[in-house]
């Protein structure tokens, strides 16, 4: 509960207002108490009222009604303020601690569902820290007013009209279990109707082919005949729920009449004092009803925040640690070094095998493609590379520095990784492109206070590089165009290179290409590699590639199978020795031929 | 061609187009007259529901008028004689108000949940009966929302606001009514406050509005942000783009912090205003309502009824705009369903279409063209026949329109130019239903229901019995599968049927297929990679299926295509040969190529 330590403060004001607004309020029925005895006493006597005092008696009601309202607004709103703040906090530091988790880990999450329950669980937490806090506290609060009031009137009648009570507290947390457990009830029987619909929409095909519409339809309508039940059981409870809360006030108005009355008549209370005490009674009806819900809410709240407390534990995989090497050891040509993989393997936590004793090296300033089947585990290699997920078994290298010891972020700003799902974010093409370019600004504004210096290339180059300049004409907004739903729909061939741009405008150290010009058209891709490898003249590129005829360009292929490397050399040299490699080269070019 | 033309079937209707915000079609009477549709079957409950409003209304608003009898009867004269008659009265209107209430809102959800079934089984049913181009145009999630979320808004509308609205009004007007007859003046008094009431929740209901509406487009804007990045995390952190990423959620978070600040106090402030208006009425009436009892135009017992009958006044007024709000949410909702239920992208089938249950003679494709979206075509003059017990092989590149064939075949879409036949006869003039019960389809993908597997391979038709799905199981070699899951048929399937293999998700289709025992059997051949293992198993239960079959095989594999009996190849959406294994590789063509390209494969793997 660290967050009520960090602004107990808001909670304990907000607190102290609660209690003047019991107080103030709560002093309106003996103003009007004491005014009805007037009356009473004057209608008796057969004398004059005193006009003068009733007055008096009307201006004190309205200044305790604007105390008690200038105060429940003061208590309100630190109370809830304090609730709304926790939540900015909690959303901030989860966010933060999302941007640190690694893709193993999400990879264990399913991304839709994941989103769905921190949005969820937020909610959860926020209703805790404000509503459930705000009633809790009332309920405390009006209870020890009221009932100090009530005591001093008659503590005969508060025993009285209190003896209902404890059934009815009872009563009330019997209803909301059964409230929340059918609620939860009916909520499943929706979500069997989302998954109906859902089968249905998505095996669409299926159901015309088979003529199954009619018995879909059907099994449709049974899941909404259990839904229609579930929600009749629960209008059941919601159904007497609401009454009950309402005759709540009723049952104690019920009692003083009776017993109240009878006190009346027989003189050991005045009439004033029997309007008196039906007012509080009254004042502790919705507290008394709010109470079990607020329980109900507050233990929904706890788990939800149990929940997002275990995220934010959660230590990443793959995090800078005590080897590290500072910033400052490291030179400026520190990723120019040759990358050495010696005997690296990569198991998946299924355990299967991605990489089995992977021995490579690209040299400084040389090209490499890693090419085989599907599922062979060429993005896998790759991946190791920008430390996505580190080797199970084995060392990378840069240089003689395991790839481990540099700082992450330093790593990855020097890596161009293109990967193999080209994801764009839904803002601009602008921004697509200087994705990496901003964010290295924006570190830099952080720590020096003044700009980045402006890197080799600039966007025009890096947009011409990556043959993206026609298409962007060809949009009305051209650069500022929005990508996404609410933008245009790029084609997958224009959102390759848009990704190829982004990691081309960081001007990287190392250039990973996973796979990402497999929507290009062969004479573009050749094209774009042929300038690629132009301006990286120097620096150390990895391209993944299901298409060879512009592999006479790199300076060595390798061949994976099933993790392992079966051939390497280059494309000349691998086609000479009639291999895996020339097979699939002649296999390509066949395909080319009957597809043209 | 009997009205059969491409702007009919492929053009989505105009009103389509407005889907997105889609609002505004419908005028008010037109929405609730067709809701109200739905209620009609269950019109006895809800006039049960209505007929209870009136009686909750008396019961309540005779609680204070009993105490002003008890005051003035008896705690004024100090008279015990008659007053347990009046605390058993009192007694008698709580049980009954909670009685009454209890009944309401059970008969109102009872007709309401009933008639909102109707109308998402009448959704559902319709979008059964619409064009698979719409499934595709549409994304599921647009469809899910109207099916789940916005029946949900309606019920809401009906379960909180709707019946009890009237009863609101009911009990304003009683409650008006009531205080006029007891002392015309003090009620005056009295309302007095209510334009003062109705101006302070109008106004803080306004800003409430707005506020809510800002926080809302934050939060949205929030989730979005969370989704985004959830999605794209590796980008982020491939491209160090972190520290950034946390800064423009911590601005997104901070706009929505100021606007729940707003919301927050608005709704403090409408709170504690009407409470405090409450209060001042009070005050009010003591001090107007002394100076009429000593005039003794009122009685002591009528003062305090004043406040009790004042008390009760505020809670409507308080609510009357929160409800009207649910019921602006639910129009809208009814107004997309309504949409969705008036899309009329059906099939066609005329009124005199003819029944078939069996193939005699055989298929004919004549020069059929096809395109998806305007002269795109997909496929060109496309003609040649399927011999009853002939089985015919499609062969192609990826995008020869080899799938479009046999979906035209089934009648997920019409061609545009040129016939089907069937025995002679154009497919359109077929009853539907009848037409496509004469094929079985096993599509690339498997898909499989939630369930088991007996349900799967049934597919609710009724003819098929488990003696028919242990042939068929048998035939595709499921059986031995079925022999690894204890529970045989039962097996429960997950959603998509995630806990079976691939190949197992396959041979399911299979026996699916053969099971409703087809005229002609339609296979589409999984490009997809399986283990070398599963592999042997689908070509041998393929071999066996197409045993005595009239089929029309979309063929991969050599060993496949070698099956059949007539090979028709496809090139860029026109047939470029046609023949027998032995023709074609003497000719030299196509084929030729794609069969050397096939041993390539082989041999490289």
């Amino acid at each position: 509960m660290r967050y009520f330590g960090r602004y107990w403060i808001w909670f304990a004001s907000g607190s102290v207002f609660l209690v003047a607004t019991s107080v103030l309020g709560l002093m309106i029925p003996r103003q009007l108490g004491a005014a009805v005895e007037l009356l009473r006493v004057a209608s008796e006597a057969g004398a004059p009222v005193d006009m003068a005092a009733i007055g008096s008696l009307a201006w004190l009601v309205v200044a305790l009604a604007v105390g008690a309202c200038v105060a429940r607004i003061v208590s309100r709103v630190l109370i809830f303020y304090a609730g709304r703040l926790i939540e900015y906090d909690v959303r901030n530091e989860l966010f933060g601690s999302l941007t640190r988790l690694d893709p193993a880990w999400y990879q264990r999450q399913s991304t839709g569902d994941l989103t769905s329950r921190i949005i969820n669980d937020v909610n959860n937490v926020r209703v805790l820290y404000g509503f459930s806090t705000l009633n809790l506290v009332n309920t405390a609060v009006t209870y020890t007013v009221v009932l100090s009031l009530m005591f001093s009137v008659s503590p005969r009648l508060t025993w009285l009209s209190l003896a209902p009570y404890p059934i009815i507290i009872l009563t009330m947390r019997l209803f909301t279990r059964a409230l929340y457990l059918r609620t939860h009830a009916a909520q499943e029987r929706l979500s069997d109707i989302s998954t109906h619909a859902q089968e249905a929409i998505a095996g669409v095909a299926v159901v015309r082919a088979f003529g199954m519409e009619r018995v879909i339809s059907e099994r449709f309508r049974a899941a909404g005949d259990r839904y229609v039940d579930a929600n009749l059981r629960l209008a059941v409870v919601r159904g007497a729920l609401f009454p009950f809360v309402a005759s709540i006030g009723s049952i104690g108005g019920l009692i003083i009449l009776y017993a109240g009355g009878r006190m009346v008549i027989g003189a050991s209370i005045t009439l004033g004092e029997f309007v008196e005490f039906s007012a509080y009674i009254t004042a502790l009806a919705w507290p008394t009803a709010g109470l079990g819900w607020a329980l109900t809410v507050w233990q929904r709240g706890t788990a939800s925040f149990d929940r997002l407390m275990h995220i934010l534990a959660t230590r990443p995989a793959v995090a800078d640690g005590e080897d590290t090497l500072a910033p400052a050891r490291l030179h400026d040509d520190a990723f120019r070094q040759p990358v050495t993989f010696e005997d690296v393997g990569l198991v998946w936590e299924d355990g299967t095998e991605a990489l089995r004793g992977v021995t490579l090296t690209l040299p400084a300033g040389s090209v490499t493609a890693v090419v085989g089947r599907t599922g062979a585990g060429k993005s896998s290699l790759v991946s190791l590379l920008a430390r996505l997920r580190d080797p199970t078994s084995g060392v990378i290298r840069v240089g003689d520095v395991p790839l481990t010891r540099f700082p992450l972020r330093r790593l990855r700003a020097s890596i161009g990784y293109v990967p193999q799902d080209p994801l764009l974010f839904s803002r601009s093409i602008r921004e697509n492109i200087r994705f990496g370019e901003l964010a290295r600004q924006h570190d830099a504004r952080g720590e020096n206070g003044e700009r980045a210096g402006a890197g080799r290339l600039r966007l025009e180059d890096a947009t011409r590089i990556a043959h993206l300049d026609e298409a962007v004409t060809s949009f009305a907004d051209g650069l500022e165009t929005l990508v996404g739903e609410r933008g245009v729909t790029l084609s997958g061939g224009q959102k390759q290179r848009v990704t190829i741009a982004r990691a081309v405008l960081l001007d990287p150290d190392i250039l990973v290409l996973d796979d990402a010009l497999s929507s290009v058209d062969t004479e573009t891709e050749r094209t774009i590699l042929e300038e690629l490898l132009t301006i990286m003249e120097g620096r150390t590129t990895v391209l993944v590639t299901h298409r060879f005829n512009a592999l006479h360009l790199v300076d060595q292929v390798v061949v994976l199978d099933e993790g392992q490397v079966v051939e390497q050399g280059t494309h000349h040299e691998l086609l000479a020795r009639g291999g895996v490699y020339a097979q699939m080269v002649e296999r390509q070019q066949l395909e080319e031929a009957l597809s043209a | 061609m009997r009205g059969y033309n491409a702007a009919s079937a492929n053009t989505p209707r105009k009103r389509g187009q407005a889907d997105a915000d889609g609002l505004g079609t419908y005028r008010d009477g037109e929405l609730a007259r067709r809701l109200l549709a739905y209620l009609r079957p269950y019109r006895w409950p809800l006039i049960g529901a209505l007929v209870t409003l009136p009686l909750v209304s008396g019961l309540s608003l005779l609680q204070p008028h009993l105490i002003q009898v008890a005051i003035d009867n008896h705690f004024v004269p100090r008279q015990l004689d008659g007053f347990g008659v009046i605390a058993l009265v009192f007694l008698g209107t709580i049980v009954g108000e909670f009685c009454l209430r209890f009944a309401q809102t059970w008969l109102t959800q009872l007709a309401g949940e009933r008639a909102l079934r109707d109308l998402r089984s009448a959704v559902f049913d319709h979008m059964q009966r619409l064009r698979v181009s719409f499934f595709q145009r549409n994304p599921t999630g647009r469809l899910m929302t109207r099916l789940t979320s916005d029946v949900d808004a309606i019920q809401e509308a009906i379960s909180s606001g709707v019946v009890t609205i009237i009863g609101d009004v009911i009990t304003l007007s009683a409650i008006v009514v009531i205080l006029l007859l007891k002392s015309p003046t003090l009620a005056l008094v009295t309302f007095a406050v209510v334009p003062v009431l109705w101006a302070v929740t109008a106004l803080f209901r306004y800003l409430l509005r707005e506020a809510y509406r800002r926080s809302r487009t934050a939060l949205a804007r929030l989730n979005s942000h969370l989704q985004e990045s959830v999605t794209g995390m590796t980008v982020i952190q491939l491209f160090a783009h972190e520290e950034r990423s946390r800064d423009e959620y911590r601005r997104i978070n901070r706009d929505y912090l100021r606007s729940a600040f707003s919301f927050v106090r608005w709704d403090a402030m409408l709170y504690a205003m009407v409470e405090m208006i409450g209060s001042i009425t009070i005050a009010l009436i003591i001090w107007y309502g002394a100076g009429e009892s000593t005039r003794d135009l009122i009685t002591l017992g009528v003062l305090v009824a004043f406040i009790e009958y004042a008390q009760k006044f505020f809670v409507p007024i308080r609510d009357l705009s929160q409800k009207y709000a649910t019921i602006q949410g639910a129009m809208a909702s009814a107004e997309r369903l309504l949409q969705l239920l008036d899309r009329d992208e059906l099939i066609p089938e005329d009124d005199d279409a003819l029944p078939i249950t069996e193939l005699r003679d055989g298929i004919e494709f004549r020069g059929v063209w096809f395109a998806y979206h305007d002269e795109q075509w997909v496929l060109r003059d496309i003609s040649f026949r399927i011999g009853a017990g002939e089985r015919v092989a499609l062969v192609g590149h990826t995008g020869a329109g080899k799938s479009t064939l046999h979906g035209l075949l089934t009648r997920m879409y019409d061609v545009q130019r040129g016939a089907i036949l069937i025995d002679g006869v154009d497919i359109r003039r077929y009853r539907v239903a009848d037409l496509r019960r004469l094929f079985a389809v096993v599509l690339q993908d498997g898909f499989l229901f939630t369930g088991d597997l007996r349900s799967n391979v049934v597919l609710g038709d009724p003819t098929v019995d488990d003696a028919q799905i242990r042939r068929a199981a048998s035939i595709v070699e499921l059986d031995r599968v079925l022999d690894r899951h204890p529970d045989g048929l039962d097996h429960r399937i997950r959603e998509r049927g995630s806990n079976l293999s691939a190949g197992e998700r396959q041979l399911v289709c299979f026996a699916r297929a053969l099971a409703h025992r087809p005229r002609i059997l339609i296979l589409d051949e999984a490009t997809a990679n399986i283990d070398t293992e599963t592999e042997a198993l689908i070509q041998a239960a393929i071999e066996r299926m197409l045993v005595r079959q009239t089929s029309l095989v979309v063929a991969h594999r050599l060993s496949t295509i070698q099956r059949c009996d007539r090979i028709v190849v496809l090139h860029h959406g026109e047939l470029a040969e046609q023949g027998t294994h032995q023709e074609l590789m003497q000719q030299g063509g196509l084929y030729h190529k794609l069969v050397r390209l096939q041993y390539a494969t082989v041999a490289a793997e």
